[in-house]
């Protein structure tokens, strides 16, 4: 009698003919199968990745539950109802002669006029309905969004629930905690269970560049086609000018087309049709797509009058009421679904992508509020004038005797005169705003990452800002994009998507790779340096792309430091391991300013330090220079010795950060804080900084800190290498026609693979040599007088999560060491340097600010919010 | 998309393709069978014997074996000769598919169906041939022998490799894993289904399917 308890193997015993007693073989079902039954590998891998995602995010984002968010769908059904029958009633069932007052009611009892009297009776009403061939159009079409809207409401509480109880059963993560749950955190127990379970089937291990190809498969198609700029979406209408056009309408026809349409390239979610896989017969292949746009786009074209109403009606339930809150909302901006595309990274969710374009709104919309135009200026002020003065007077009339209100119109006017008044203010620049867009373009590139390389010093000019517009349209814009949608989208696939079919169908066959587990996925998402890098985005001598296969803007370059940041654990092959090691530490060479050419190994072996610890090293010792300023530097010096003992208690975790992997499984421990504390401790006098601040600290610094961290190295990163593409093709011009470049230059350009990053801003030049006198006071002073504005007000052009860090002062002041502060350099680089780079001294406190916000563009985050404490001074 | 395929290809003539197909169809369900389970107590069961029989084929030089249940074997048979009547309906040059697909159930409540969440799919191209004489079929019944022996050292290769199979289920589950319906063998839970003629592509009804469910996602 055998007894096996052990995990389940094959049972190959049983195979045999006749195995003595077999009767008695006991076999044992393994722990976890129970909980296998409710997690059968469908929910995650099959069915819904975008789900879960969603799921998470739409819950953990509005920090509601489950039945929240099943209420709120319930009351928008509700709210959607509402609307349509009220306006329904208010245009037909009102009587408004008697509402205002035209017709006269026939009471017997009071003159008093009450609001049933202006209703219409009910037959008359339903008459008035059924005879206005319009109003019942209008109902119908509601009528079909409504139940289109009950349909999906029923479909998403199904998917809903079953994702729950993904999240219940197979993660084991409670409903309770899921709010507060990071993507991070969800996906490391999606690994674990691969691991468990197999819900992957087709693989051991499943790797976070797997989930992120699953949930993101069809995006970063979409990514890489506007990347490489084969989707029509740029145009030249006579009269506009160049501009993009490109709408929710436009996308759902595109991926209709391309992905889960009738007909289209892919026979289901995962894979291409073998036939479009082979270059035999791509002309025919390109003649079906193109007849296929064609009948897609009549098909449009047939159903304009209904989207076009559909549209009407779903923007003025959207956002009429929005309007009527704050009508400002209208002149407010938003990125434009183009510039989502365009600055997204591969593989990048939806809620990375927004919290980093969050973060650089405030620094956008001011960008875009430097170019007002002074003709409209000028107008708006007169305009404002008059108007105020009539509205004055009215204002004094009423006061005077308030029975000026029952004049007809009196009050309409007032009111219309308010809201001109309010409309000609917004043309009107602030007095104290200082023209220097450059720095806000820089503030803005560290966190979109993307820029073309023209922007760069060029930044004061209308063109640069009519592109950025692009990115970055009004809101009004964008609704009126969205209206006139249905009219445009038909011409645009008909006339312009149709003459693209060929390079359509070439780009899915030579961009496609077949990944096991995962599917076809954009050979783009690979994120391979060798397939897809430019040379001239430091992956020269790696890169073996043609023209046609690199990705534009280092789109792939940046795209893979962001996931390698991001994910800390994702062991990325060889070459690309190595492209990231080698960048990163070119980065934090520079950063820190470290004489690293003499022994570049002491830097990278000795103990990988994070960057931001490595930038504030040097900063406390060069802090001395700023000794002979002031007794405001003086604070300086000592806020920078508290930010950097802050910085270093970071540099634990970051540290682990680069030892790859050991982050996350410290950071989910138990005893982590512990071990954070420890790692505080260590460092001796940030004992102080620590104790002060540890409250606030220890519960968020985990998972805030960390993907705050997180996006702030990718910020340094991104502006890193922006700069030393542009010192790359700047530099060649720059030595054509000025000879101030150093003796050295030339010789390093033929020698080095890389020159640019030989030029790029070296700050070790700042503290040890005294290069060019005027320079270094000045940013630096810049840098901490900048602070003292950025304790007042920077602190809240910040991330509003950081807040919580109490603290003390200026973190700025040190950054000029730190690396980024090449103002001093700028001067001089530029041919046409802007005026008020020149003369930084008497300027007035706001381009300081921006100076400063430029210099600790990023760490600063960390940190500015321990402003107050300076600002006191 | 989450589950494995392979494929197999044979090139047959016309009164070999029952033969053919219940050779490699039965290979592969030998190894994909346990004997019946019979709880003792929960998360504790023995397992039942399984027999096994050689079968000689009639018009191809082979021998293969299966499962000894008669009742599997009517089940397979079934399939195959249907999968045989349309491929001889369907014209001269015969192209099919007939695949083989195991399975997990998926209970749900009850306005929907259970689901099947397939884990594995076996598909057998078969190419239909036309042979003039004797002499012609007589090497035709040697090389598709050899072709099958072939074929079977696949499939065992295949189920060697230490790949995913659903864990072993308790008793109140065992009929989402197995198929429990036979009285002398367990199969996993499979399903035969055959195609006539490569008319691979997307048929109109996933399409639909499709268009609805990705326009209630939007």
């Amino acid at each position: 009698m055998a007894h096996f308890d052990t995990e389940y193997q094959r049972l190959e015993a049983s195979y045999s003919d006749s195995p003595p007693g077999e009767e008695n073989l006991l076999m044992h079902v393994p722990e976890g199968a129970k909980c296998m039954c409710d997690t059968h590998h469908k929910p995650i891998l099959n069915l819904s990745d975008t789900q879960i995602h969603t799921f998470l995010f739409s819950i953990g984002n509005d920090k509601n539950g489950f039945t929240c968010m099943l209420l709120g769908e319930i009351f928008e059904l509700v709210q959607l109802l509402f609307v349509v029958g009220f306006t329904v009633f208010l245009a037909n069932c009102v009587d408004y002669d008697i509402l205002f007052a035209n017709k006269f009611v026939n009471h017997t009892d009071s003159s008093k006029v009450t609001l049933p009297d202006a209703f219409l009776p009910v037959d008359v009403c339903s008459a008035r309905i059924r005879d206005n061939a319009f109003v019942i159009f209008v109902l119908i079409i509601s009528g079909v969004f409504w139940l289109h809207r009950l349909v999906k409401f029923i479909y998403n509480v199904c998917c809903y629930w079953e994702i729950r109880s993904f999240y219940i059963n197979a993660l084991k993560m409670t409903m309770s905690e899921l709010p507060y749950a990071t993507w991070q955190e969800v996906q490391a127990r999606i690994v674990e269970i691969q691991k468990e379970h197999q819900i992957c089937i087709h693989k051991k291990e499943l790797t976070e560049l797997d989930i992120y190809h699953r949930i993101l498969r069809f995006k970063n198609y979409m990514v890489a086609m506007v990347n490489k700029s084969l989707l029509p979406v740029r145009f030249r209408p006579p009269v506009l000018g160049e501009c993009v056009f490109f709408t929710r309408g436009l996308k759902y026809n595109f991926e209709l087309i391309f992905f889960w349409g009738p007909g289209s390239l892919f026979e289901n979610e995962w894979s291409l049709k073998p036939e479009y896989k082979r270059g035999g017969n791509r002309l025919e292949l390109a003649d079906r797509l193109a007849s296929r746009i064609l009948w897609i786009g009549i098909a449009n074209l047939l159903l304009c009058p209904v989207i076009l109403v559909w549209q009407i009606l779903y923007a003025f339930f959207s956002y009429t009421e929005v309007i009527k809150r704050e009508p400002g909302s209208l002149g407010a901006r938003c990125w434009s679904l183009y510039g989502r595309c365009y600055l997204r990274h591969f593989n990048e969710l939806d809620h990375e992508l927004m919290s980093r374009l969050s973060k650089g709104y405030k620094a956008a919309s001011k960008y875009m509020n430097c170019f007002l135009s002074p003709l409209l200026t000028v107008v708006a002020k007169n305009v404002a004038f008059f108007a105020g003065s009539l509205l004055a007077v009215l204002i004094a009339l009423t006061i005077y005797d308030e029975d000026v209100l029952a004049v007809e119109h009196v009050l309409s006017s007032i009111t219309l005169l308010g809201v001109c008044i309010t409309v000609c203010r917004s043309f009107i620049p602030d007095k104290n705003m200082v023209f220097c867009p450059e720095q806000l373009l820089r503030v803005i590139l560290a966190h979109i990452h993307y820029m073309p390389d023209h922007w760069q010093g060029n930044a004061h000019r209308y063109e640069t800002r009519d592109q950025f517009s692009q990115l970055f349209q009004y809101k009004a814009v964008f609704i009126l994009e969205e209206l006139i949608s249905p009219v445009v989208t038909p011409i645009i696939l008909i006339f312009s998507l149709r003459r693209k079919s060929l390079e359509i169908i070439d780009f899915f066959r030579n961009f496609t790779v077949e990944v096991v587990g995962v599917g076809d996925t954009c050979s783009f998402a690979q994120m391979d340096i060798r397939q897809h890098g430019h040379p001239a985005w430091m992956s020269e001598g790696k890169t073996e792309a043609s023209i046609y296969q690199q990705a534009e803007d280092g789109k792939t370059e940046l795209s893979l430091m962001h996931f390698a940041i991001t994910n800390p654990q994702w062991q990325p092959p060889q070459e690309t391991t190595h492209f990231i090691s080698q960048l990163k530490e070119r980065v934090h060479r520079e950063a820190t300013g470290a004489p690293s050419d003499t022994n570049p190994l002491s830097l990278s072996e000795s103990e990988p330090r994070s960057l931001i610890a490595n930038i504030l090293g040097p900063s406390t010792l060069t802090s001395v220079h700023f000794g002979r300023d002031s007794s405001l530097t003086n604070h300086a010096a000592a806020g920078i010795n508290d930010g950097a003992s802050a910085l270093r208690s970071l540099s634990p975790v970051s540290s682990s950060l680069h030892l790859r992997g050991s982050l996350s499984a410290a950071h989910r421990a138990a005893g982590h804080t512990s071990a954070m504390s420890k790692g505080m401790a260590g460092s001796g006098t940030d004992a102080r900084t620590v104790s002060s601040g540890s409250s606030a600290w220890e519960g968020q610094l985990t998972s805030l800190v960390l993907s705050e961290y997180a996006s702030t190295e990718m910020s340094i990163h991104a502006l890193y290498m922006h700069e030393s593409r542009g010192e790359l093709s700047r530099h060649t011009w720059h030595r054509q026609d000025s000879d101030e470049s150093s003796d050295s230059v030339p010789d390093e350009v033929r020698s080095e693979p890389n020159p640019h990053s030989r030029h790029f801003p070296r700050s070790h030049t700042f503290p040890t040599t005294v290069a060019s006198p005027s320079a270094i006071p000045t940013s630096a002073s810049a840098c901490a007088t900048g602070s003292t504005t950025l304790g007042q007000e920077g602190a809240s052009s910040q991330s509003s999560t950081q807040r919580r860090f109490s603290g003390s002062a200026v973190r700025s002041a040190r950054v000029p060491m730190g690396g980024w502060a090449e103002d001093g350099q700028a001067a001089p680089r530029h041919h046409d340097p802007l005026p008020e780079e020149s003369s930084e001294d008497e300027m007035p406190p706001h381009i300081h600010k921006v100076n400063a916000v430029r210099c600790v563009v990023g760490m600063a985050k960390l940190l500015c919010a321990r402003g107050p404490r300076f600002s006191d001074v | 998309m989450n589950c494995r395929s392979e494929v197999l290809e044979v090139t047959v003539e016309a009164r070999q393709v029952e033969e053919a197909m219940l050779a490699l169809l039965h290979t592969i369900l030998l190894h994909r069978s346990t004997g019946k389970f019979h709880y003792k107590k929960e998360g504790t069961y023995s397992i039942g014997t399984v027999g096994t029989l050689d079968i000689d084929c009639d018009f191809i030089d082979f021998t293969f074996v299966r499962v000894s249940s008669e009742e599997l074997d009517r089940v397979i048979r079934k399939a195959v000769s249907e999968f045989k009547d349309a491929l001889s309906n369907s014209g001269s040059d015969g192209m099919g598919q007939i695949s083989l697909e195991f399975y997990q159930k998926k209970k749900s409540r009850w306005p929907f169906s259970d689901e099947c969440i397939p884990w594995e799919v076996w598909s057998i191209k078969v190419n239909v041939v036309n042979l003039a004489n004797e002499q012609e079929r007589q090497i035709c019944r040697e090389k598709v022998g050899e072709k099958l022996g072939e074929k079977v050292i696949n499939v065992v290769e295949v189920i060697n490799r230490h790949e995913y199979l659903p864990k072993m289920p308790t008793q109140s589950e065992v009929d989402n894993v197995f198929d429990t319906s036979l009285k002398d063998v367990q199969p996993y839970l499979y399903k035969i289904t055959f195609q006539i003629t490569d008319s691979l592509g997307t048929s109109v009804s996933t399409t639909m399917r499709r268009l609805i469910k990705d326009t209630l996602a939007l």
